[in-house]
């Protein structure tokens, strides 16, 4: 019943494709723009591993198309290298990761995405390390030139998301000739605004989005289900529950299904025209 | 517990629309999925229907008085004042006095029986009390009464578990009334 509603719906294009999961909401960075005040001490809030396979699966049979994993950094979860090979067994996946953690080890377990359908999409927000790290934290920039490289030989696919208040054309030139240089394309180079949520908005940073703003694209935490990644986030330690949907995730087809109902009640040229993704 | 309004999910927003939803809304806006099959549900049960205001608050009021719900006897004696019952009436509801003095109607008797059957005990209902009721109630009377009993003994306890606030307004009127 609800794979015949969501699937038409997301092939005509009323209903985004990709499926997003919370794998954690720790870091070992805690950048100044952060939507979920992530953080070394911050509170876990993990998905189970079974559970994001699980969901994957769900969502495969559903009809959406691809998988998108976040937090947190999704690397301090040991398994996460295992676990992102099992959901691009289901659908192909983009993850976000810092870049920070690619020790020798790490490297190495993560080579087997290379064969399968994984990107990974690491944060670099400026071209020069001090402006870059001033909002990420120290020696962030070397640690992601250093990365990217070691993964594109290993034929891992990278992607680069710079997260900006704004910048310069001429800084933004820089920006490219430099993720060129370390071997990702143009076509696989994000830029996004900064969104007033979580700590963004005690450094008085970012644009105010809600709906109409951010994408509906299925967001699963370990709190419920949330309109658009950007919605699940966190500010005074508290979770933010305006953009919530469901408390039920499993099965997906109830997150998937009130999401669609709350889509088809927009009006028609609603979508905002920032640039959020 | 209590969502705000700048807090409100999608799924309750419209909930908040028309100023604040009271706190069993807020409550239930912290589980949306719950909240958008349950208010209809309590409205269906405990809004306008084939049975009367006045009959619908007869039981409200007794069945909460019985669970100890501070919450929903309070708010409720406001609503059966404004469904006309009388202020006698209400502290019999309520367990201030005796049945006798105010309930004269033989169905409205049998009424009290059955709730204070069906919300006060445990167990099997005693048959002459069932006999009793269904000599004065027809079928689908029998039944919804009874499950207005059943929908308020759920959120009797929900109110009374969660603590929820009786509003400042509710608290004067009844201290106007001589029924804080």
């Amino acid at each position: 019943m609800t794979a015949s509603t969501i699937r038409p719906a997301v092939a005509d294009g009323r209903l985004p494709g990709r499926v997003w999961m919370y794998s954690n909401y720790h870091c070992n960075l805690a950048c100044t723009y952060c939507l979920t005040e992530s953080g070394p001490k911050a509170q876990r809030r993990e998905l189970d591993p079974e559970a994001m396979i699980d969901i994957a699966r769900q969502a495969l049979e559903l009809g959406f198309t691809d998988l998108g994993v976040t937090g947190g950094e999704i690397f301090l979860l040991s398994r996460m290298p295992e676990v992102l090979a099992e959901l691009a067994r289901s659908l192909p996946v983009v993850a976000l990761t810092n870049g920070t953690l690619f020790s020798r080890r790490l490297l190495d377990e993560v080579q087997q995405l290379a064969e399968l359908p994984v990107a990974l999409q690491i944060s670099l927000d400026r071209p020069d390390p001090d402006t870059n790290d001033a909002m990420r934290g120290p020696d962030n920039f070397a640690k992601v030139v250093a990365a990217i490289p070691r993964l594109v030989e290993r034929g891992v696919t990278v992607r680069i998301a710079t997260t900006v208040e704004s910048i310069e054309d001429a800084e933004l030139d820089r920006l490219c000739e430099l993720h060129r240089g370390l071997g990702v394309p143009d076509a696989d180079h994000v830029i996004r605004p900064i969104i007033a949520r979580g700590r963004a908005v005690d450094h008085d940073l970012g644009v105010q989005a809600d709906v109409p703003d951010l994408p509906a694209e299925l967001t699963i935490t370990a709190d419920g289900a949330f309109w658009s990644p950007f919605g699940p986030t966190v500010h005074g330690g508290r979770l933010d529950t305006d953009l919530l949907i469901t408390r039920t995730t499993r099965p997906l087809s109830v997150p998937a299904q009130a999401l669609l109902g709350l889509v088809e009640q927009r009006p028609a040229g609603a979508d905002s025209t920032l640039n959020i993704r | 517990m209590l969502l705000a309004a700048s807090e409100a999910p999608l799924l309750a927003r419209p909930h908040y629309a028309g100023g604040d939803p009271g706190p069993i809304v807020a409550a239930l806006a912290q589980v949306p999925e719950l909240l958008v099959v349950a208010t209809p549900f309590l409205g269906a049960a405990l809004g306008p229907s084939a049975i009367d205001w006045r009959t619908k608050e007869i039981v409200i009021v007794r069945t909460s008085a019985l669970a100890g719900c501070r919450y929903c006897v309070q708010s409720h004696t406001v609503v059966a004042l404004d469904a006309g019952l009388t202020k006698a009436e209400v502290s019999v509801l309520r367990g201030e006095a005796a049945a006798e003095n105010c309930f004269s109607a033989p169905r409205e008797r049998v009424l009290l029986h059955w709730i204070d059957a069906v919300a006060g005990g445990a167990g099997p209902i005693d048959a002459t009390v069932r006999a009793a009721l269904r000599r004065h109630w027809v079928d689908h009377e029998v039944v919804e009464l009874t499950a207005v009993i059943g929908v308020t003994l759920m959120l009797n306890r929900f109110a009374t578990a969660l603590e929820l606030p009786v509003a400042t307004q509710t608290l004067d009127r009844l201290a106007a009334e001589g029924l804080a």
